[in-house]
This record gives structure tokens, sequence and C-alpha cells, in this order.
């Protein structure tokens, strides 16, 4: 009798236990704390969510057998797979197939009869015909090889009006589009991007960041003089940190802005066309609700079904949105484990996995999706493609597998709307705060019921009103012949 | 007690669409303690409406946040501008001749609050069967509310004081920087006790360890 009470107490103490963690479960997380795993909800809160990616090889030079790696910057990945690796303290580049055996290693080129190499080069391009491309930063040079080796051109010192006196051609990243013209980010160059044609003559600037005046700054220099001023910090357009070039032709590029927009596509005029339709407009951690600084992106890389991603130097983190730019995962962090980076410097993708390259520790991490990522994925690639019954079952799957995904709640009410059913689809879109497609649906709703229920309504109507003149008629009449009994 | 006949009820309404004679009624007419009662009752109403406006309100006019939702917090955001904006109005109109008592300053504050109670009511069921085109007709009328109160706050301060429309103007501006001034002593006030509070029990912890 005693042990039974005496188990039925330790049963309720349990069970009050569970739910208590499970109250305190469902709190806030805070993202410093969880490095790995976190998703901005409509509030801006970081609240928790399963791991899209996971850390699972680190490769270096010495395990590929060609040499350790020194402060390697850059890495591209041709559409077939192929790794190119630009080992800048080692002035090559190293050529890997998709299971990371070493290919070939360019470290010198023929150059009219001499052999050249690059200096301390910055960043690397290979177009789909293995065209490469290398921006030799220290030589102050563009070098463009052919998928042999051989050398095709080399861009230097570039005329232009639109330079400034004394400029000097640096460049630092390069991108090439279909009709080879050529894309080059420079150190010291705030007028954008650095237009070249195919045969390598510079044409234009493209895309420059705005100038964003601080007005406390502004009135400081406006009530100094002229040699005051001429001695303080110049109001410049800040520099882009990276660039990369999706299927289309459209540039993506990141910037060290601390406000406004860091990240950014491009047309061909320049403009700025990136859809900002999620809760937050794409960069990194919110820095606006938490206590931290903002991210700091010097990477971007643009997959398929306009899905990106940028690398964040400040926290090492890799944010990932869609082409609306709804915010899907985020991973990586600073630190000595598998998965975590010392200097990472560039993102590349690989089919779905990842390519992180760390330039302190000359290593390359590879991640590779969990099944929440690859659900995600596919999930937002069937959504892009218009394949509503498709997204509709992914987007429920991975809901099931991280309720704080609200965005998916949207591709879900969208699928549901398609098939007419509207009060189910106000019940997904209200989940994912999107109020447009909510009142699509609502209007849609509201209609139905009308109809529904309009003869009903409109009868009772028509039924109370007659019945009111009947009923006054008769009184009327009635009265009427009371008073005429009373004059009688 | 006062009775609380149909001629009562009617006060309120008959100031909201005839403010000038009305708030004349509310300061020489009406019973003082019946104008009490309905103006602690519009309090009510108000806060009332706040909370289930923050609760019940449309999707697409209010998207809701549990997680921020207080309701005490609401009762608060209602009678703390309100106690604020008596005790600075009624410190400024005696210095500047006004005839108004404090209890006169706070049934005509409150009676002006009628139409933020009347019209937004509705709209908390109203906002859950309006498409996003609509809403349009929400925020309209939420802006009518405003200035329909301002217009009573205005005209009762008016006539409760006797002031020139100019000085009321004036001492309406005046009374809102005078209620900046109320809350920043009172934040100093209760800074100032928190750190006697705080030095009190810290000499009390410390000869509590040294005995």
């Amino acid at each position: 009798m005693l042990s039974s009470l005496y188990k039925a107490r330790t049963f309720v103490f349990t069970t009050l236990i569970c739910l208590l963690s499970i109250g305190s479960g469902s709190a806030v997380v805070n993202a410093e704390e969880t490095p790995a795993s976190y998703h901005y909800s409509y509030w801006g809160d970081a609240v928790a969510s399963p791991a899209a990616y996971r850390a699972t090889a680190l490769l270096n030079g010495d395990s590929m057998g060609v040499g350790p790696f020194k402060e390697p910057n850059d890495i591209h990945v041709t559409a077939d797979k192929q790794i190119y690796v630009l080992d800048s303290g080692n002035n090559r580049i190293v050529a890997m197939d998709s299971s990371f055996k070493p290919v070939r290693i360019i470290d010198s080129f023929d150059r009219n009869g001499k052999p050249d190499t690059f200096m301390s080069p910055q960043g690397l391009f290979v177009t789909e015909n293995k065209q490469l491309y290398v921006a030799d930063t220290g030589n102050k040079r563009i070098v463009h090889l052919d998928s042999n080796g051989k050398l095709v051109k080399v861009i230097e010192n570039p005329e232009s009006e639109l330079f400034q006196e004394k400029f000097q051609f640096q460049p630092a990243r390069v991108v090439v589009d279909k009709a080879q013209r050529i894309y080059v980010m420079a150190v010291g160059v705030f007028d954008g991007f650095m237009e070249f044609n195919s045969s390598g003559e510079f044409s234009t600037f493209i895309g420059a960041n705005r100038v964003r005046v601080d007005p406390a700054e502004l009135l400081w220099k406006r009530l100094s003089t002229r040699a005051q001023r001429s001695r303080m910090v110049m109001f410049t357009p800040t520099e882009f940190t990276n660039l990369d070039i999706n299927d289309e032709g459209f540039l993506y590029a990141t910037n060290g802005d601390r406000f406004g927009d860091t990240i950014k596509k491009l047309n061909a005029q320049g403009n700025d066309i990136l859809r900002r339709t999620g809760y937050f407009s794409p960069r990194g951690d919110i820095a606006a609700t938490s206590q931290m600084d903002a991210s700091r992106l010097i990477d971007i890389d643009v997959a398929d079904s306009e899905i990106y991603s940028v690398l964040d130097s400040k926290r090492g983190r890799i944010f990932t949105y869609n082409g609306d730019g709804h915010f899907m995962y985020v991973f990586g962090g600073l630190g000595n484990r598998l998965g975590e980076f010392n200097t990472p410097t560039a993102i590349e993708r690989v089919g779905d996995h990842f390519l992180v390259l760390d330039k302190g520790l000359g290593e390359i991490t590879l991640f590779e999706t969990t099944e929440y990522g690859r659900t995600l994925n596919e999930a937002v690639r069937s959504y892009y493609r218009g394949d509503e019954e498709a997204a509709f079952s992914l987007f429920q799957k991975s809901i099931n597998m991280n309720a704080n995904l609200e965005f998916a709640y949207a591709g879900i009410g969208k699928a549901l709307l398609r098939q007419g059913k509207y009060a189910e689809a106000m019940k997904y879109f209200k989940q994912s705060k999107d109020q447009p497609n909510y009142s699509k649906a609502f209007l849609l709703y509201r209609k139905q019921v009308l109809r529904e229920y309009f003869p009903a309504v409109m009868t009772c109507m028509v039924l109370i009103a007659l019945g009111t003149i009947a009923f006054r008629k008769l009184r009327q009449w009635k009265g009427g012949r009371e008073r005429a009994a009373i004059e009688q | 007690m006062p009775q609380l006949n149909s001629e009562r009820l009617k006060q309120p309404f008959y100031l909201i669409v005839h403010p000038f004679n009305g708030y004349w009624d509310l300061k020489y007419e009406w019973n003082r303690k019946t104008n009490l009662i309905v103006s602690l009752s519009i309090l009510f109403l108000m806060a009332v409406t706040n909370i289930m406006s923050s609760q019940y309100s449309g999707f697409l006019v209010h998207i809701y946040n549990p997680a921020e939702m207080n309701s005490l917090m609401e009762v608060l955001y209602v009678l703390l501008p309100v106690f604020f904006w008596c005790v600075a109005n009624w410190s400024l109109t005696t210095l500047m001749d006004g005839e108004g008592k404090f209890v006169e300053i706070f049934t005509s504050t409150c009676f002006a609050f009628i139409p933020m109670v009347i019209i937004p009511f509705p709209w908390i069921w109203l906002s859950n069967v309006i498409s996003i085109q609509e809403t349009g007709f929400y925020y309209f009328s939420h802006n009518v509310a405003v200035i329909w109160s301002l217009y009573l706050l205005f005209v009762g301060n008016m006539t409760v004081h006797q002031f020139t429309p100019s000085k009321t103007i004036g001492t309406l501006l005046l009374s809102v920087v005078a209620m900046g001034f109320l809350a920043f002593l009172c934040l100093l006030f209760f800074s100032l006790i928190q750190q006697i509070s705080s030095f009190v029990s810290t000499i009390y912890q410390e000869i509590d360890l040294r005995s």
C-alpha cells in the first residue's frame, strides 16, 4: 500500500519535471549558446532548429599528398564537381576531382617562351569549359589560362578616363560570365566592380555601393574649417568583399557595410534586384534584436533555384537563404572542433555538400546534409520549380522536423489554396505570418461561406420584413376598429 | 446613490456630439459623483477595449505575439498617461489662472476618451471579417477616433478652464512637456529610493555578517 503510494508520487513528480522541462525547452534559445542550429522566428528571436549540415571530413594538403596549403584564399568548384583550390602562400592552384584526389597542380605558365609564376593570388574562377582566370594580386594582373594551363591572355594596367590618378590595379576576386565578360573586384576601388570585355579591355564600373553618411559626422564636418576637413576621413562608398555569378549571369555580391543591405544581386545595369520578402532582410545574424555585432559577410555562393549562402567571418557561420530572402539554415562557427574554423575565407557548394576553406589552418571542411537539410533543400527547389504537390509534402516533412520553420507553412498554405481548401490554407498562412496570402485565402473563403448561406439568410430577412409589415397592418386594422368603436 | 436612469446614460453621448454645451453642463450642471463614476467606467472600458483588441483583433491588422501580451500592462498604459496628464495639466493651469478643479480636469479628460472606446470596440470583431484591401477602413476609423478625442480634449480643457482657444493649445502642448518632466522626476525618485534601500540592506548584511 505504502509502496504503491510512493510509486504514484514518483510518477507524479517525474511527470511534473517533464512538463516543466518542456516549458523551458520551448522558450527562446540564445544564438550564442547553440552555434550549430538555430533559426530566427518572425519576432526576431533565435529559436531551436535541427542542424541542416554536419561536418564529415577535414581535408588538408598533406592528406591529399600535395604538401600543406599555405594561406589558401579561394576555392572554386565547376559544374562537373572538379575542385580548384587557390593556394596563395605557395603561389599555386591545386585541382582535384570530386573524390578529393589531386588531378594536377598549376604553379607556373609559359609567357612568351619564359616561365612565369603567380605572386600571392587572391581570386580564382573556372568557367564551364575549364578556362582558368586568376586574380594575380601581387603581380597586379589577371591571368587567363586555358584548360591545358596554357596562357591565353594577361590583363594588366587597364586604362580609362574613369580611373583616378595613381590608380593601382590590384585584382582580388574575379568572375566570368557566359559571354566571357570578366568582373573584377579590385582593392581600393569604391566605384563597384570593374567590367572587362572578352578581349580584356576595361569597359565600365558596375554596381557601386551607395555612400552612407552618419548624421553626427556630417554635423562635425559642417562645423569644421576647410583645413580641418581636409584631414578628416572622406565619405566613400564601402568596398565589396566578394562576388559570385549564377547561371543566368546575375552577380551576387557581399559588402562590409555595418548597416543597410550587405548582400546584393546585381543585374547587367548594376541595379540591386535581390528579393527581400523574408521576415528579415538577409544579412547574417540579426544584430538589431540581440546585443551582438552585425555579421561581416566575406563570401557568397549561389546555388541553383536562387538559393544562396554567405559566410560570416566574425562568427564563422554560413547562412543560407532562398530566392525570396527567407532564412533557411545556418551552420559552422569559430572553434577547434570538427565543423568549426579559425579564419574561414571561402565557401563553395559541391552538389549539395559544402566546402569551407580555412585560411589560417590551410584546411577544407566538408559538410554534408542531414535528413533535415536534404528535405528542406528539396522543398525549396520544388517550390521554386512551381511543383506545389511535391513542395507540399516536403514542407510538411520539414515542419515535422522543425516546427519553428515559419516560412514553410506558407508553402503548405499555397498548395492548400490551389486545392481549394481555403479555411485550412488560412490557418497555415496565419502560422507563417503571411498577411497578403492570408487575405487571398480569406476572400475566397468568405465568398464560399456567403454563397452557402446567402439563400437561407435572405429568405429569413424577407420573411421577417413581410412579418413586420403584416403585423403592423393587423394592428392598424385592429386599432382602427377600436377607435371606430370608441367614436361610436 | 445617484440613479443610473436613461438620462444619465445619455449624458456622455450628448457630450461627444455637442462638446461645447456638454462640457459646460459637465462643469456646472451635472452631478459630480455621477461624472466620476462615468469617468472611471470609461477608463475601465478603454482598458478592456485595448486588452481585447490586442488579443482578438483580426490577423490582417494585428499580428498577435502571445509572449508579449500582458493585460496588467495594458491597464497601466491607460491609467498612467491619464493620471500623468491630469497632474501635469492641473499643475500648469493652476499657475495660468485656469478655473478648473482637479476633478473637473479628470472627468473632462475621461469623457474625451469616449470615441476611443465606441469606435475601436466594434472593430475588434469587424477586423476579423475584412480582407487586406479593406483594412484601410479600419485604420481610417481609428484615426477618426483619435482626432475626435483630441478635439474633445481641446474643447473640454477650454471649457473647464475658461481659456481662449490659443491659450488652450498652448497649455495642452505645455502639459505634454510637463508630463515628460513628471516621468523624469518619477524615474529619478524611484532610482534614488532603490539606491537608498540597497544601501540600507548592504549595511544590514555587513553588520549581520560581522556580528
